[in-house]
């Protein structure tokens, strides 16, 4: 893939310069040269800070919702996966359309910063694609006002309900065990639902204090109530970015869960994916067949 | 509030939790009472406006304090009140088990019925039912929020 | 120099333990390195570096009974809960996290106020040190007043040799620790060993002086954009130490009121009884967070609260690195 640093960052600047958009949302170049964190730009002369390398992983489309109430419009750079995440923040009426500006970047895959520094690595061929990106369906933005470089074509992948199976297969109490040994690590830190464009509420029932929805004692039942009620909310609108998982400190499977659910909606109420066309049906359990299986006569 | 580790379970009967949809199910209850049906008494009844009311973190909340299983009952498909909130509820609880499953709680603790307000016999047979499944199942530990 | 040999490692970790001591060693629990209790046959992660999550758990713990209360007889009772008071040894902590200790001890043992849960894990512990041989690619200490080799208000030092971990009591504590291990010494070759080179260095001479006049310096606008407002970078501290108070019902008249962990980049946390939030958006959470651990803490007990364990600029999902910001703010010309 060849670079396309230089035509983002000329295209950045005619944006800033000729006040098309009030500020620019992308990547630069960190510290460590396993990072490549998110950039806030508003002036043409910083757009030279623009990069998009392997590194370039974070999905930027949440930070919209920071500014949705200011008017602003924002030219975002979008992947595959951030696209339909961006899809989803437009289909929930966060903000409107005509209020970001949307340059996509085909993507052949990411690397996860965490995994550079675990492996030792001291440059990036060394490091091993991220596992997010392991499973991409939709390597090509799905929506977008320009596109920067050729279309990727998504790569030939294996069963990409493989882990979820594994576990369906455990008995009742081996699957307990699995779980209760990953979400007794949860730190309660919010960073999966921080990062998740599904999650857009303007106030999380995590956060409401009165009443307390969720009490803030960090022990087993309730960070699995944490994680159910998240991914339940998520359900049938989870986009499959994988950045919960990648946010985790803890390395906790969130995607599995949330994987698990996309399979089973396929299964019920037949196939869906979310996400990737704006002017659709609301998300599976938004509306309702009278003919969905019926198990509770 | 939470389960004390230490409670004892020599004793122990099935602990379970109906939500009944007022205009159906909960009514189907009543008539169950006026024809003196007999049923198990370790069902708890609370009455929300419609099975679509209900909220998976309501059953959560359930298991995390102590009960044994939680029943759902509402209007028939095609009966709501509101025309359509158990067509919600039905993919809803579809789901909601199957989730209740992977993660390693048995599915039979969550068992959702259609019971109209004229099938008070079917609310007390729904009620023994669901009793005799959980009762097999045993106590259920698993999602508890204990203290010592 | 004192020594022992690494083959000898368990039956020494055998011996400490078997006082009855909770020895805490750092081991990789389900893919997450931490401190935990070392049994027999525990497999230790000595040599992995600094631990994802720091042994302040150990003195502070996420959750915390403070009292039980129980209403009988129109009567309220409370009694308060004592803490454990367990021997514990925290073995193969580093530099660093020594020095978050000690800036906890500064939080919950001084300035007229004495935490007693705190106080009394606190006297009950002993820290054996592992200095650093070669610093992580997201390790700063030095940068930040730190010395990966040693270990002040440890009580037992221990470096890496090869073949032997070299080790040096501190303290009395730690002298009298040392004899329970005697049969396991040898005189050792080696020496002190020298530190690797840093790959990440800041100089922060001065910073908290000069960040008391940056309150609202536009630098503030630049940082905390990208900040997604979550608590990793809090949790994972070694010296973060903010906590909430909050009830837990156990029946209809009984339970306890507990401590736990709360993080400062917490909309909540600032969220006042009527609503108002002092610190409504990212940007002055994050400020206040930067400012606690380079300006406000040297202010109050003259050091910084960022040891340079480099935990942050590891975990954070989206880049936010601290000695960036320090290097940035030693740019800012101020003009009075």
């Amino acid at each position: 893939m060849s670079d396309p640093s230089g035509e983002m960052r000329e295209l950045a600047k005619k944006l800033l310069e000729n006040g098309e958009v009030d500020r620019i949302i992308g990547w630069e170049k960190g510290n460590l040269w396993y990072q490549s964190p998110p950039l806030f730009i508003t002036r043409a002369e910083e757009t030279d800070r623009l990069v998009f390398d392997d590194f370039a992983i974070n999905s930027l489309v949440t930070y919209l919702l920071d500014e949705r109430d200011s008017g602003k419009k924002t030219g975002i750079f979008v992947k595959g996966c951030d696209s339909r995440g961006l899809v989803r923040i437009l289909q929930d009426k966060q903000i409107a359309r005509e209020s970001v500006y949307v340059i996509g970047l085909p993507c052949s895959g990411k690397k996860d910063p965490r995994q550079a520094l675990s492996s030792g690595a001291s440059e990036s061929s060394q490091v091993p694609p991220a596992a997010k990106c392991e499973e991409c369906l939709y390597p090509n933005p799905v929506i977008y006002d320009v596109i920067i470089g050729e279309a990727v074509e998504a790569k030939a992948k294996g069963d990409r309900f493989a882990a979820v199976k594994e576990i369906e297969a455990k008995t009742a109490d081996e699957k307990y065990a699995y779980w209760t040994s990953q979400y007794s690590k949860c730190l309660r830190c919010l960073a999966c639902r921080n990062v998740c464009p599904a999650c857009n509420c303007r106030e999380c029932a995590f956060d409401i204090s009165k009443p307390r929805i969720l009490a803030k004692e960090n022990n087993l039942s309730h960070n699995m109530v944490y994680h159910l009620t998240r991914a339940f909310h998520a359900a049938g609108r989870c986009v499959e970015c994988g950045e919960c998982e990648r946010v985790c400190p803890m390395g906790i499977p969130i995607m599995q869960l949330n994987k698990k659910i996309i399979k089973e909606i396929n299964d019920l109420f037949g196939p869906y994916e979310a996400g990737v066309k704006l002017d659709e049906t609301p998300p599976p359990l938004g509306t309702y067949q009278t003919s969905d299986p019926e198990e509770f006569m | 509030m939470s389960v004390k580790s230490s409670d004892a379970q020599e004793a122990w009967e099935p602990k379970i939790l109906a939500f009944c949809c007022n205009w159906c199910s909960y009514a189907g209850a009543d008539l169950a009472g006026l024809n003196r049906t007999q049923q198990p008494p370790n069902v708890r009844i609370i009455r929300v406006p419609c099975s679509g009311r209900v909220d998976p973190q309501f059953i959560m909340r359930a298991f995390q304090d102590g009960v044994d299983g939680v029943l759902v009952a509402g209007c028939h498909p095609g009966d709501c009140h509101y025309s359509t909130g158990n067509f919600f509820a039905r993919r809803r609880f579809l789901l909601f088990q199957r989730i209740f499953d992977y993660i390693g709680i048995d599915p039979g603790r969550l068992q959702n019925r259609w019971i109209s307000g004229a099938e008070g016999d079917k609310f007390a047979a729904t009620v023994s039912k669901v009793t005799e499944d959980i009762r097999a199942l045993g106590p259920n530990r698993k999602l508890r929020d204990e203290h010592e | 120099m004192q020594g022992i040999a690494k083959q000898d490692l368990n039956k020494v970790l055998e011996t400490l333990s078997g006082g009855g001591a909770a020895l805490l060693v750092p081991m990789e629990i389900d893919g997450v390195t931490r401190f935990a209790r070392w049994e027999q046959g525990a497999k230790t992660a000595l040599g992995a570096g600094n631990t994802l999550l720091p042994p302040k758990e150990a003195l502070f713990p996420q959750n915390e009974k403070v009292f039980n209360y129980e209403m009988s007889n129109e009567e309220a009772k409370i009694v308060p809960s004592a803490a454990a008071a367990e021997e514990t040894i925290i073995l193969g902590i580093r530099p660093c996290d020594v020095r978050a200790i000690q800036a906890l001890d500064n939080v919950f043992l001084t300035k007229d106020y004495v935490d007693e849960l705190y106080k009394t894990r606190r006297r009950h512990t002993l820290l054996i040190a592992l200095g650093c041989t070669q610093p992580a690619p997201t390790c700063f200490c030095s940068s930040v007043g730190g010395d990966p080799l040693q270990a002040e208000g440890a009580d037992i030092m221990l470096w890496d040799l090869g073949e032997t971990y070299g080790l040096e009591a501190l303290s009395d504590k730690g002298k009298d620790l040392l004899k329970k291990i005697d049969k396991f010494m040898s005189k050792s070759r080696g020496k002190k060993p020298a530190a690797g080179k840093f790959s990440l260095e800041v100089d922060s001479r001065g910073i908290a002086e000069k960040l008391h006049n940056m309150f609202e310096d536009p630098i503030w606008d630049r940082w905390y954009q990208k900040c997604l407002g979550c608590g990793i970078c809090t949790f994972i501290c070694p010296t973060c130490h903010c906590f909430d108070m909050q009830e837990k019902h156990t029946g209809q008249w009984d339970g306890y009121r507990y401590r736990c962990w709360d993080s400062c980049m917490f909309q909540e946390y600032s969220l006042m009884a009527g609503g108002h939030n002092p610190r409504p958006t990212k940007k002055e959470r994050l400020r206040n967070r930067f400012l606690h651990k380079l300006c406000f803490f040297q202010e109050r007990y003259g050091m910084l609260l960022c040891t340079g364990c480099g935990r942050c600029v590891r975990e954070c999902p989206v880049g936010m690195d601290i000695t960036k910001f320090i290097k940035e703010v030693s740019e800012v010309s101020l003009n009075e």
